[in-house]
């Protein structure tokens, strides 16, 4: 059963002087099946951050259709996205958006508090969630106390916490080091082997390769896509490192 | 490089900054206007002769003072912030190849723009308004002067030389932050990871225990003499106690507060109580200036103007009669009761002179000397009435005489017995013992029709009606024996009012006083409207004084909290799009924030409330030494002046939070 359905996603941005027309999206379509993990990349520029924009509700498309779990997010009322986007969808992103006036255990109470659940509650639902990202030592402290990983962390254990039907993922790794990295990614790994559907959007070919399936977006449009099948990561690496050098020269699909 | 580059650089930075540099430089303008009116006022020599009274000229001169001082304090702050917030662009600067040396050129033609600009505003605007103020001051006192256009060389030379020094001294200290720091740290600024303030109980606790003794003087001080002292005491403490409180004793219960989860995990108090932990360590000094500021605002002005309107009924109090005389008497009542006759005659013939009949006139003898009380007893030992101003009285005795042909009573008395009143409060023992003297009390007076000196008399005083003149005597010798030099005589007072205008009164005063001061008499004279004129210069004085300043202390106010407002929108900025991020709508985030500042924003002004509340009692203390005893108008003028200064407050309220939500809207 697939929990995201994108058809013929459209972005144009007109720019605010002149009124030039940029295409950001041309049409992308795509599914991501429940218990999936999905790494996007692409080049800057290619479309890959309003394509997670639209589909954290935080943009419009100008055409086509996000579908979660059956519901049209773009159905739901302008009122309610906020309440929509805190209940479906867990965040990741690439400068943590850790706030530094919460210790980190409050940082990741935070869309349960905004969502009105009880202390009891959340407690109970941190403590697996923190012994899983190994920050139970840390969550009295405050985020400028705590490592670069370690925030990272945080902000998928806020991600988690929520028990979203997505995770998406805006270059999780990219303000980590290589140490950092390799550890977020088993934990991502880990989340994804409890269940957890996963979208990232990377343009690191190693945060890519721990991925079931990886989508390769080229000038607005979904370009290729790679499916891990029973390679191991480091056939993941090699496959996708060749598909980007070829986007890179240019060369013509699956050639 | 092309000459002009650096000038021209500096002029474009402050253009690129004006959001922070045109408050910055109307700062500086009022300030220096400020700084040249009070010193063309203090040395204006035309208020001196029209009101005959230097006092209000040593105000006005202590009022400099309290500027220069003020200014100095003041520049710094909005500087130091100007270049906190500056120092990205000096680090970009600095990275783009511009050496220290550079850096320190476009600092001083900035520094130099801003000095010029604003001592030539300034001074013009000061010229402008002195002219404006001293007419205001002299109709102000009733009196009329012709316009002319005045311009205190002497005052723009001083102001120049002032504000030349400070910005000197601003543009040494803006060199010192960049020669200190590295570029790197320049291009983070302020952005520096900010640490969860520690809570700290026990500097809480001392804040809670300044305010609390503060209060506790300014509650239970009855003694007016001692109010004066203790007041300067009481503010200390207050002023301390606020700075504690707003520093340690707000972050400690905002972590109460997060202690208890039932209470700190719900949406709109998770968010708040956080951010006001970061917010109260960042502002908390600000916000308790502005408290004490505004307080000492409203003390100023609210106590000057009851005065002002109240100053009638002080002199009701003051001085009953148009024109009062006290004769003094030498050791024999006799003597001195003829002598004193002959003056009378010879002021009522030099009026007749004039044509002014004598109205309401009273006459009485009497004999007054201080003591200090102790419940019943009257310690005239010099040690005691020397040491202890806490309990000063004075006794003020007339023989029965006096009283039944003052007041057309028929009281009689033994040698031992008394009748006796109270200035400021009734005399609650049923004996009253002085000397070796044991007087029993026959009856508690509701009042003596007054005696002005006394009245106005800083200390307590009680009238005693003894039974004759042999007593007073008596207690005379004793009085003598006692206090030696410092002895009192007994004296007789002459009082009459007169059918004539103010100016008239203060002529006959004056022609009076000549005509008194030629002969052998011992005798003094005092006229009400000419004690009227100089206490309408000392308040007015006080109360100009109180509005300068005050008008200094709001703009103060303004600017912190204009300050405090742009630089937290820089900073909620980022939280506020985190926390969209993160699941929180729009409208949740901006409530959120309102109730943040609304909160940072009117707890000063709460405060300054609850402080001017406890002042209360120790105000009108103070005022009653100044023979103000209206406590119905203080408080009119209180609330009337708290009221003008809360939607001065709300306006500047409406302002700041513009630019601020302009900031934080993305």
């Amino acid at each position: 059963m697939s929990i995201l359905e994108v058809k013929g996603l459209k972005k144009i941005y007109t720019t605010r002087l002149g009124g030039n027309q940029i295409q950001a999206l041309s049409s992308v379509s795509f599914s991501v099946e429940q218990g999936e993990y999905v790494a996007i990349m692409g080049e800057s520029g290619s479309g890959k951050t309003t394509l997670l924009n639209i589909l954290a509700a935080l943009d419009k498309p100008t055409g086509g259709e996000v579908i979660l779990d059956g519901n049209s997010i773009w159905k739901v009322k302008e009122k309610e996205i906020s309440a929509f986007r805190r209940d479906n969808l867990g965040f990741v992103f690439q400068d943590f958006n850790l706030l530094d006036t919460f210790s980190i255990q409050d940082n990741i109470f935070l869309p349960l508090v905004l969502a009105g659940k009880e202390y009891s509650e959340m407690r109970d639902r941190l403590m697996p969630i923190a012994k899983k990202l190994k920050i139970t030592d840390i969550l009295n402290k405050y985020p400028y106390e705590v490592s670069g990983g370690q925030k990272q962390r945080t902000a998928v254990a806020r991600a988690l916490i929520t028990r979203p039907k997505l995770v998406l993922a805006d270059e999780p790794t990219g303000a980590l080091d290589s140490k950092a990295t390799e550890g977020l990614l088993k934990v991502f790994n880990e989340i994804n082997e409890d269940g957890q559907t996963i979208l990232m959007v990377t343009h690191s070919a190693r945060a890519a390769s721990h991925a079931a399936r990886v989508m390769f977006i080229k000038d607005g449009e979904v370009y290729h896509q790679l499916y891990r099948g029973e390679s191991t990561n480091k056939d993941m690496y090699r496959k996708i490192s060749d598909t980007l050098t070829l986007l890179a020269t240019g060369g013509e699909k699956d050639a | 490089m092309h000459k002009l580059f650096y000038p021209k650089l500096a002029a474009n930075n402050i253009k690129k900054n004006y959001k922070t540099y045109i408050p910055y430089f109307i700062t500086c303008v009022i300030t220096i206007s400020m700084y040249y009116i009070m010193n063309s006022l203090s040395k204006n020599n035309g208020i001196e002769s029209l009101v005959g009274d230097a006092s209000i000229q040593f105000m006005m001169l202590l009022g400099c003072r309290v500027i220069a001082i003020f200014a100095v304090i003041f520049l710094f702050y909005t500087n130091s912030f100007l270049m906190k917030r500056r120092k990205k662009e000096f680090g970009l600067f600095n990275i783009l190849g511009m050496e220290k040396k550079h850096l320190t050129r476009v600092i001083f033609y900035e520094t130099l723009y801003i000095a010029a600009g604003s001592l030539v505003t300034g001074i013009l605007f000061g010229v402008v308004l002195d002219k404006i103020m001293y007419l205001a001051i002299m109709k102000f006192m009733g009196i009329e002067v012709p316009l002319g256009f005045y311009i205190a060389w002497e005052s723009m030379l001083a102001a120049a030389e002032l504000f030349a020094v400070i910005f000197l001294l601003l543009f040494l200290y803006s060199l010192f932050q960049i020669r200190l720091s590295k570029p790197i740290e320049l291009l983070k600024g302020g952005n520096v990871g900010e640490k969860e303030p520690k809570a700290k109980w026990f500097i809480a606790l001392l804040g809670v225990v300044c305010l609390a003794i503060g209060y506790y003087i300014a509650v239970t001080t009855k003694n007016p003499i001692a109010a004066i002292l203790l007041f300067f005491v009481a503010v200390i403490l207050v002023i301390i106690g606020t700075y504690l409180l707003f520093t340690a004793g707000s972050i400690v219960m905002l972590k109460l507060l997060r202690k208890n989860k039932s209470y700190y995990y719900k949406a709109n108090h998770f968010v708040s109580v956080s951010g006001m932990i970061y917010r109260m360590k960042q502002n908390a000094a600000g916000l308790a200036s502005i408290c004490i500021l505004s307080t000492m605002v409203l003390v100023m002005i609210s106590s000057t103007s009851s005065m002002m309107i109240g100053l009638d009924s002080i002199m009701e109090t003051r001085s009953p009669n148009d024109i009062a005389m006290y004769y003094r008497f030498d050791d024999s009542y006799e003597q001195g009761t003829a002598d004193s006759q002959q003056v009378r005659r010879q002021v009522e013939r030099a009026l007749a002179e004039r044509g002014a009949t004598p109205v309401n006139t009273i006459s009485y003898t009497y004999l007054a000397f201080s003591a200090a009380q102790q419940d019943d007893y009257f310690n005239t030992d010099l040690a005691w009435v020397d040491s202890g101003l806490e309990d000063v009285s004075n006794l003020f005795f007339v023989t029965l005489d006096e009283y039944n042909r003052f007041t057309g009573e028929n009281q009689t008395l033994t040698d031992n017995e008394i009748l006796v009143a109270g200035n400021r409060k009734a005399f609650g023992y049923d004996q009253l013992k002085v000397f070796d003297k044991n007087y029993i009390i026959k009856e508690q007076l509701e009042e003596f029709p007054g005696n002005g000196v006394m009245a106005s008399d800083v200390a307590k005083s009680y009238f005693v009606v003894v039974n004759d003149t042999d007593e007073i005597m008596n207690l005379y010798q004793l009085q003598k024996e006692a206090y030696a030099d410092n002895a009192s005589t007994i004296q007789s007072c002459y009082g009459f009012d007169l059918d004539a205008d103010d100016d008239t009164q203060i002529e006959i005063y004056k022609d009076l006083f000549n005509q008194l001061a030629e002969t052998q008499f011992n005798v003094m004279i005092e006229s009400r409207a000419d004690i009227r004129a100089s206490l309408m210069a000392v308040y007015g004085g006080l109360f100009f004084l109180g509005i300068f300043l005050g008008v200094l202390f709001v703009m103060a106010t303004v600017l912190i909290i204009y300050y405090k407002q742009i630089t937290e929108g820089y900073e909620d900025k980022e939280r506020f799009e985190i926390m969209q991020k993160v699941g929180m709508s729009h409208d949740e985030v901006k409530r959120s924030i309102r109730s943040q500042i609304l909160t940072v924003f009117f707890l000063p002004l709460m405060m300054a409330g609850i402080h001017i509340i406890f002042a209360f009692p120790i105000i009108r203390e103070i005022l009653a030494v100044l023979s103000l005893t209206d406590v119905k108008l203080y408080i009119t003028c209180t609330i009337g002046c708290f009221a003008v200064f809360s939607v001065l407050y709300v306006l500047i309220y409406i302002l700041t939070a513009k630019a601020y939500y302009r900031i934080v809207k993305r």
